[in-house]
């Protein structure tokens, strides 16, 4: 009874290495029945993960290639070849780490931003996660690499960024490297620093672009891309890039294109009032208040156009011809004022006169004929005033 | 004699084991009825699901039978390169975020952020687009399948905290203006696209192209982000002539008012602010932070790495009289740079 078991365990142990001899992949997946049995075996099917995982390595790409180390073991939980070289390659990702952290601190503390930043993103490639090397960079003063450019005659930013970039808009980027209005003219020799803008190629004049990384190994001899011929700097036609307009003021101006002159003044008072200082603001209220006093001068409004340029003169006392539009609108209004006074005179509403030639008085304590008018006007209502008790 | 018989059984055995190890196993012989397709071979491990089909998959199938929800099939997508996968083509799933901050030995990821201000019928200046315009940008934003994030996903992304689909973009809309309810509202609601609104507390209500506090609550509601943009829309940047602590009341105005405000209207209090006009120095990164914002936003045309620093994300303008073709210089995705 002993003998038989013994011989059949004999038998089962052949099958094993007969089949194992036979079929080497296979051997590693008879030995553990898997909860589902695949089609084909494990240790195939894991294969080209682990060939890929080599690859690689060997290519300095070591987060995927334990990624596919990891992938292999999923398929094939037991292979301890496989799981030996994902421990060897964590190891040299951990130790790898370790160093460009410590170059990193090291090139920050000597003020090298260029290069520490270059040693904690080389720490993420490595490990996607870590926290460190993330932290590092969220903190670095934003420090990127330019190319020095000699502006020449008739160069712009949109110009330049179409040249250096192919797309016009980066001249807001330029205009900002240098502390320049997005719309500053240049000036010839004037030296400007062309950043580096993530993403977006730099085009170096002159220079043949690095031809483009094979993520893998080509085919020797495999003809590399041709440096794509610089963009022509033909001089761009110049183009204003006006700064974001603040809402209110874009409305302030609307209502004024519309010749709505009170709606653009509520507008900008609006405005004014919470930004007293807004320089914008200010400007286009002298504009606004001067179309106003001219349209309402035309208009024969004058009491309205008095009003209007005195609120401009108190802003701005010599804006335009300002001056010369107060003065016509002053003797206009002072001989409306003055006439209507003559006509209510005439129609015996003495009260009506008076405050005619009073208004008169206001705007010009000289007037000489207003002034006898009232007081002749005034002596005969308190005559008939008396008269009347 | 015995003997013998055993140890021809065995040679028997041995190769019967060989003969049956050689052939794909034999179907279950009398099966029951087979309800469905037949299950596919799976392996799984903490980090990986790896699927061998037995019919035809979809990342979308894949993402909803494993990882329990159909729109992660851009998970699928971006790790195996393949969207669908024929019986017996390998799946690989990966079961949680393998490369949060976006970066290989390649190069690494950007986030484009987009500015809209105003909308209309017919374009006005730079900033007023034409309806159409923008109708073509979402659509093609859309039909290139990229994702729009809510600002809560875009800075978990900068905090390291969620990793994103490669196609992903932000869309935000400046100042407040009623066109975003009249024509922007419908296009993205169609298109199942989110946006994140800066609105400034003075022209709520106020300009006559203003949103109101209650189309913004509505709009909050619908899961639109409102976040600040200051009190007045001025530059923040200290003025020249400007008094140390005149500086510090106006940055009072311009930075705690909109908290207030937006808790009493919104009953949420806004963690991130845009500078007006993009403007900013180091003392109104100082300001904004003490004020108690996390990120802010400014105009500079570039991508945003999820490495950004947090206070001055870039975002990239849209202007009136960009053509197709210069727009869509603004999704770049990608900084290539050899990091081995």
């Amino acid at each position: 009874m002993s003998g038989l078991r013994l011989l059949l365990l004999g038998a089962v142990a052949l099958i094993a290495t007969a089949c194992a001899t036979a079929e080497p992949e296979r051997a590693a997946t008879t030995a553990q029945p898997a909860p589902k049995p695949p089609g084909v075996p494990r240790q195939a099917l894991a294969a080209p993960y682990n060939d890929r995982a080599q690859a690689l390595e060997s290519d300095g790409r070591l987060r995927e290639a334990l990624q596919a180390r990891q992938i292999a073991l999923t398929i094939n939980p037991d292979d301890a070849a496989t799981r030996a070289a994902a421990a060897a390659l964590q190891a040299k990702i951990d130790e790898q780490v370790a160093v460009q952290l410590k170059e990193g601190r090291a090139a920050t503390q000597r003020g090298s931003q260029v290069v520490a930043r270059r040693y904690y993103l080389t720490a993420l490639a490595l490990d996607p996660g870590n926290r460190a090397a993330f932290d590092a960079l969220r903190e670095q003063t934003q420090e990127v690499d330019g190319l020095p450019h000699t502006v020449k005659a008739r160069e712009t930013l949109a110009g330049l960024a179409s040249e250096y970039y192919g797309n016009r808009a980066l001249a807001e980027v330029i205009a900002e490297t240098n502390k320049l209005q997005p719309n500053a003219r240049l000036t010839p020799g004037m030296v400007l620093k062309i950043p580096e803008v993530p993403g977006v190629t730099l085009n170096r004049p002159g220079a043949r672009p690095p031809a483009p990384r094979a993520p893998l190994p080509t085919a020797p001899g495999a003809p590399t891309a041709a440096a794509p011929p610089p963009t022509p700097s033909a001089p761009a036609p110049p183009r204003e890039e006006p700064a974001e307009v603040n809402p209110l003021l874009a409305e302030a101006r609307e209502a004024a294109d519309r010749l709505d002159y009170g709606q653009a003044l509520s507008d900008i008072d609006q405005l004014l009032n919470s930004s007293p200082r807004n320089a914008d603001a200010l400007t286009l209220k002298k504009q606004v208040l001067y179309s106003q006093g001219k349209q309402q001068l035309d208009q024969r409004k004058y009491r309205d156009s008095y009003a209007t340029l005195n609120q401009l003169a108190r802003i701005a006392p010599n804006y335009e011809d300002s001056a010369t539009l107060m003065r016509q609108t002053r003797t206009r209004l002072i001989d409306e004022y003055y006439n209507s006074g003559i006509r209510y005179y005439r129609e015996e509403k003495l009260p009506e006169a008076i405050a005619q030639w009073k208004a008169v008085l206001e705007i010009d304590p000289q007037h000489v004929n207003a002034r006898k008018n009232l007081d002749q006007a005034e002596r005969l209502l308190k005559q008939l005033d008396e008269r009347r008790k | 004699m015995t003997r013998r018989a055993l140890l021809l059984i065995v040679v028997a055995l041995v190769a019967w084991g060989c003969a049956s190890a050689a052939t794909p196993p034999a179907p279950p012989p009398a099966a029951p009825v087979v309800t469905g397709p037949p299950a596919p071979d799976v392996f799984e491990s903490p980090d990986f699901i790896v699927v061998i089909p037995k019919t035809p998959e979809t990342s979308a199938t894949l993402a909803a039978r494993y990882l329990g929800d159909a729109a992660k099939a851009w998970m699928i997508e971006e790790f195996t390169g393949a969207g669908t996968f024929a019986p017996g083509q390998q799946a690989v799933i990966p079961r949680k975020a393998w490369n949060p901050a976006g970066v290989t030995a390649s190069g690494y990821r950007l986030v484009p952020i987009l500015v809209y201000h105003n909308l209309d019928a017919q374009p006005k200046g730079r900033l007023v687009q034409s309806v159409s315009s923008f109708d073509q940008q979402m659509h093609y934003l859309k039909t290139e399948g990229y994702h729009t994030l809510t600002l809560t996903e875009f800075l978990e992304f900068t905090r390291l905290e969620r990793q994103l689909p490669r196609k992903s973009v932000v869309l935000t809309f400046d100042d407040g203006y009623k066109s975003f309810k009249q024509y922007a509202y419908p296009v993205l609601k169609e298109l199942g696209f989110t946006a994140t609104l800066f609105v400034y507390t003075d022209y709520v209500g106020a300009g006559r192209n203003a949103l109101s506090w209650a189309d913004i609550k509505a709009l909050q509601g619908e899961g639109f982000d409102i976040q600040a943009h200051s009190k007045t829309h001025g530059d923040l940047r200290r003025a020249p002539g400007e008094t140390p602590a005149q500086f510090a009341q106006r940055m009072q105005a311009e930075l705690a008012q909109p908290r207030d405000l937006f808790k009493r209207q919104l009953g949420q209090t806004p963690e991130t602010i845009a500078y007006p006009y993009g403007r900013w120095d180091a003392d109104v990164l100082k300001q904004v932070q003490a004020a108690g914002y996390v990120a802010a936003f400014t105009v500079r045309r570039q991508g945003n790495p999820a490495f950004v620093s947090p206070l001055t994300i870039h975002r990239s303008q849209i202007y009136a009289d960009m053509s197709l073709d210069e727009f869509v210089k603004n999704l770049t995705l990608y900084q290539e740079e050899d990091l081995r």
